[in-house]
C-alpha cells in the first residue's frame, strides 16, 4: 500500500480520536479538549476529557485494534474471509472465562483479561478439536461451523453461571455482554494496552507464517513451516487479542470481520500490512461507534456491539453470498 | 430567604408514622374474616377476582403488598412472601416462597394460598394465569407510584375485610406525604441526581415514585425530563447537568467518591454526595411518609452545611 493511503488512515484514526474527545453531552472545541488534555481550564472539562473521554477513546482504540488484528490473523490462517474471532467462538469463550473469574470475585483489571484468555484459549481448542475430528483436518468451513457450535456452547455455559446469580449481577452480565467502553477506567486501559501491545507486536512477528499458511498447509509445510505449531500460536495470539477486548468492554461482534476486508480492499496483501492496517482500521471503527453509541440516544447509551453488528451483519451476508 | 426549618410539622409527622408503625406492629389479626360476601375486585390485569369469603392464607409476591398486610394487622394470614421481604422485623418469620417475579408456582401453591398476590407487570401474566387455573384466587396489583398505595390498601382491605383498617392504614400515609410536600420548596432551588444503578448508570425518571418523592421533598430531579423511571444516562450527561447533590446508597456512594471518572461530576468532586437509605425510601410502600420526610431532612442539612 501506498504511503499516502497509510497516512490517510492515521488521519482517519485522528479524526475519530477528535470526534471521540469533543462530541458529548457537554460541548467542548477542538481547542478547549487540547486545553483539558494538558490541565488547562476549568476543573469539570478537565476530568471530562481526561477521565471520561479520553479513558474510553484510549479502550475503543485497543479493544478496536486487538479485534481487528484478531481477525486479519484467523481470516489469513484458515484462509477464509468469514472468519473472525465472534464467529468463531473466541469471542464467547473469553466471555466465559471472564464471567467465571467475575463469579469467583477476581475482577481486577490484570487478572480478568487472564481470565478471559484462558476462555478464549480453550474455545480455540474446542473448535480445533471438533474441527478436526469432523473433516479429519482444519477444512475452513468446517472450522467456522465449529466456532458457531462453540460459541453457542459458550452462550449456554454464561446462562447457567447467571441463572443463580442475583437481579444486580444479571443486570451487568447483560450489560457486558452486549459490548460497551462507557466504564472505562485507566487502572484497566494500562493494564490492557500492555497486554494487546504483547501480543500485537508478536503477532506481526509471526506475519510470515501467516503469508505462507495462506498458501495452503501443504505448501506451508513444503515452504519449511512447522503448520500445526504455527497455526496454534497464531489461534492463540488472535485469541489473545479477542480476550483484551471481552476483558475491557464486553462481546464486540463483527470488527474483525469488517476490518480486515477493508484493510484487502485498500491494496493491502502481505499478512504484516494487513495486520497493521487492520489494527488501525479496526481503532479507528470502534472509536466512531462508540460516539455513535453515545450520542444517538443521549442522554442515554446504545450498546455498542448491537452498532457494530448493525454495521456487521449486513457486511456478513454480502460477504456469505459472494463466498457461496 | 424562607425558613425550612418545620421542626413541629416534622414532629406531627413523626406520629402519624408511629401510628402506621404500630400498626405494622399489632401482634393480633385484627380483622374478622366470615362476613357471607365479599365484593369483587378488578386487578390492574382486568381479571376480576370473586372472593367468597375474606382470605385467610395470602401469599404475596410484591413487598409492598406484605408490608401493607402487616400495616393492615393481618400478618397471621400472611402464610408466603418473597426473598426480597425485610420489612418490618416480622417479616423474616413469613416463609421465603422465593422471587417475586416469574415467581416459582409450584412452591406457592405448595403453601395452600387462598389468596395470591402478585405485581402486575407482563413478567407475572403466566404466573397468574397458573395460579388461577390451579383454582387459587389472584390479584394482580401495580406499585409504581405513590397514587398506587391508596387503591392496593383499600383492595387488599377488600379481600381481607378490614376496609376499616385499609382506609386508616391509607389516610395516615397520606397524611404524611403531605406534611412533607407543604413545606415550602428550597430556596435557592435544589437539584439532585439519583444514582439508582452502576452499570449500565441508571437513574430515575418522571414516570417513577422516587421522582415523586423528590419532589415532594422539595428538590428537582435533573432527569426529570425523562419519561422512563429507570432510564439509562451517560456519567457525562450527569456531569452536564450539574445537579447540586448525588443521592446513592451507601455502597455505592463510597464507590462514587473512590472512583476518579466520577469526579467529572462538579456534585461529587466537591464532597456533595448524600447517602439515602435505600431501604427505608426504595418502595411506595407504607412508609413512603417516613422515607419523603427522612429525604426532605437529609437535603435540608446537606444545603445548611454547605458554604
Amino acid at each position: 500500500m501506498t504511503p499516502t493511503r497509510w497516512v490517510l488512515l492515521f488521519i482517519a484514526l485522528a479524526a475519530a480520536c477528535a470526534g471521540g474527545l469533543a462530541i458529548g453531552p457537554v460541548p467542548l472545541t477542538l481547542v478547549d479538549v487540547a486545553r483539558a488534555v494538558a490541565g488547562q481550564g476549568d476543573p469539570q472539562s478537565v476530568a471530562i476529557v481526561r477521565d471520561l473521554r479520553l479513558a474510553r477513546v484510549c479502550l475503543a482504540m485497543i479493544a478496536g485494534a486487538g479485534l481487528g488484528m484478531s481477525g486479519a490473523a484467523l481470516q489469513g490462517t484458515l484462509r477464509n474471509a468469514l472468519a473472525e474471532p465472534y464467529l468463531l467462538g473466541v469471542s464467547g469463550g473469553a466471555a466465559v472465562g471472564a464471567v467465571l473469574a467475575v463469579v469467583a470475585g477476581l475482577t481486577a483489571a490484570v487478572t480478568l483479561p487472564v481470565a478471559a484468555f484462558a476462555g478464549a484459549a480453550v474455545a480455540v481448542a474446542l473448535v480445533l478439536l471438533v474441527a478436526r475430528a469432523a473433516s479429519g483436518r482444519a477444512d475452513p468451513r468446517v472450522l467456522l461451523m465449529a466456532g458457531v457450535v462453540v460459541g453457542a456452547f459458550a452462550n449456554a455455559a454464561i446462562m447457567i453461571l447467571l441463572a443463580g446469580a442475583g437481579e444486580g449481577a444479571v443486570r451487568n452480565a447483560l450489560w457486558w455482554m452486549m459490548g460497551s467502553v462507557a466504564g472505562a477506567e485507566w487502572s484497566a486501559v494500562r493494564w490492557l494496552a500492555l497486554y494487546a501491545a504483547i501480543a500485537g507486536v508478536t503477532l506481526v512477528a509471526v506475519a510470515r507464517d501467516i503469508d505462507l499458511l495462506a498458501l495452503g498447509e501443504d505448501a506451508a509445510a513444503g515452504l519449511g513451516v512447522q503448520v500445526a505449531r504455527a497455526t496454534r500460536r497464531i489461534f492463540l495470539l488472535a485469541a489473545l487479542l479477542a480476550a483484551i477486548t471481552v476483558a475491557g468492554a464486553g462481546l464486540i461482534g463483527f470488527v474483525g470481520l469488517v476490518v480486515p476486508a477493508m484493510a484487502r480492499a485498500l491494496g493491502m496483501r502481505r499478512a504484516r500490512e494487513v495486520l497493521l492496517a487492520s489494527a488501525v482500521l479496526g481503532a479507528t471503527l470502534l472509536v466512531a461507534a462508540d460516539v455513535v453509541a453515545r450520542t444517538v440516544r443521549s442522554p442515554a447509551e446504545l450498546p455498542l456491539g448491537a452498532v457494530t453488528a448493525l454495521v456487521g451483519v449486513p457486511f456478513f451476508l454480502v460477504r456469505l453470498r459472494r463466498a457461496t | 430567604m424562607h425558613s425550612v426549618d418545620r421542626r413541629p410539622r416534622f414532629h406531627r409527622l413523626a406520629c402519624l408514622t408511629a401510628l402506621v408503625v404500630s400498626a405494622c406492629a399489632a401482634p393480633a389479626d385484627r380483622a374478622a374474616p366470615g362476613r357471607a360476601a365479599i365484593a369483587p375486585l378488578v386487578d390492574d390485569f382486568g381479571d376480576t377476582l370473586r372472593l367468597a369469603r375474606a382470605a385467610t392464607r395470602v401469599v404475596s409476591l410484591n413487598p409492598v403488598v406484605s408490608e401493607a398486610i402487616f400495616a393492615l394487622g393481618a400478618q397471621a394470614r400472611l402464610v408466603g412472601r418473597t426473598r426480597w421481604d425485610d420489612s418490618p422485623p416480622g417479616m423474616r418469620q413469613v416463609p421465603d416462597l422465593g422471587d417475586g417475579l416469574q415467581p416459582n408456582v409450584e412452591a406457592v401453591i405448595a403453601a395452600r394460598p387462598d389468596l395470591v398476590v402478585l405485581y402486575a407487570t407482563d413478567a407475572n401474566r403466566a404466573a397468574a394465569s397458573a395460579f388461577r387455573r390451579a383454582g387459587v384466587a389472584t390479584l394482580a396489583l401495580r406499585t409504581d407510584r405513590i397514587a398506587d398505595f391508596a387503591r392496593i390498601v383499600r383492595a387488599l382491605g377488600v379481600a381481607l375485610d378490614d376496609s376499616v383498617a385499609a382506609r386508616q392504614v391509607s389516610d395516615s400515609v397520606a397524611r404524611s406525604i403531605q406534611l412533607v410536600a407543604a413545606l415550602p420548596a428550597f430556596q435557592p432551588p435544589v437539584s439532585v441526581f439519583w444514582h439508582a444503578w452502576d452499570a449500565p448508570l441508571i437513574t430515575i425518571g418522571a414516570g417513577s415514585y422516587l421522582g415523586e418523592l423528590v419532589t415532594i421533598a422539595g428538590a428537582r430531579n435533573v432527569f426529570a425530563d425523562l419519561p422512563q423511571p429507570s432510564p439509562q444516562v451517560t456519567l457525562e450527561s450527569v456531569a452536564a447537568r450539574r445537579p447540586d447533590f448525588v443521592l446513592a446508597g451507601p455502597r455505592a456512594a463510597e464507590r462514587l467518591r473512590a472512583n476518579p471518572r466520577w469526579q467529572a461530576v462538579e456534585a461529587v468532586r466537591a464532597g456533595r454526595v448524600l447517602v439515602v437509605d435505600t431501604a427505608l425510601i426504595g418502595r411506595p410502600g407504607v412508609r413512603m411518609g417516613e422515607a419523603a420526610r427522612s429525604l426532605r431532612a437529609l437535603l435540608d442539612s446537606a444545603r445548611r452545611a454547605q458554604p
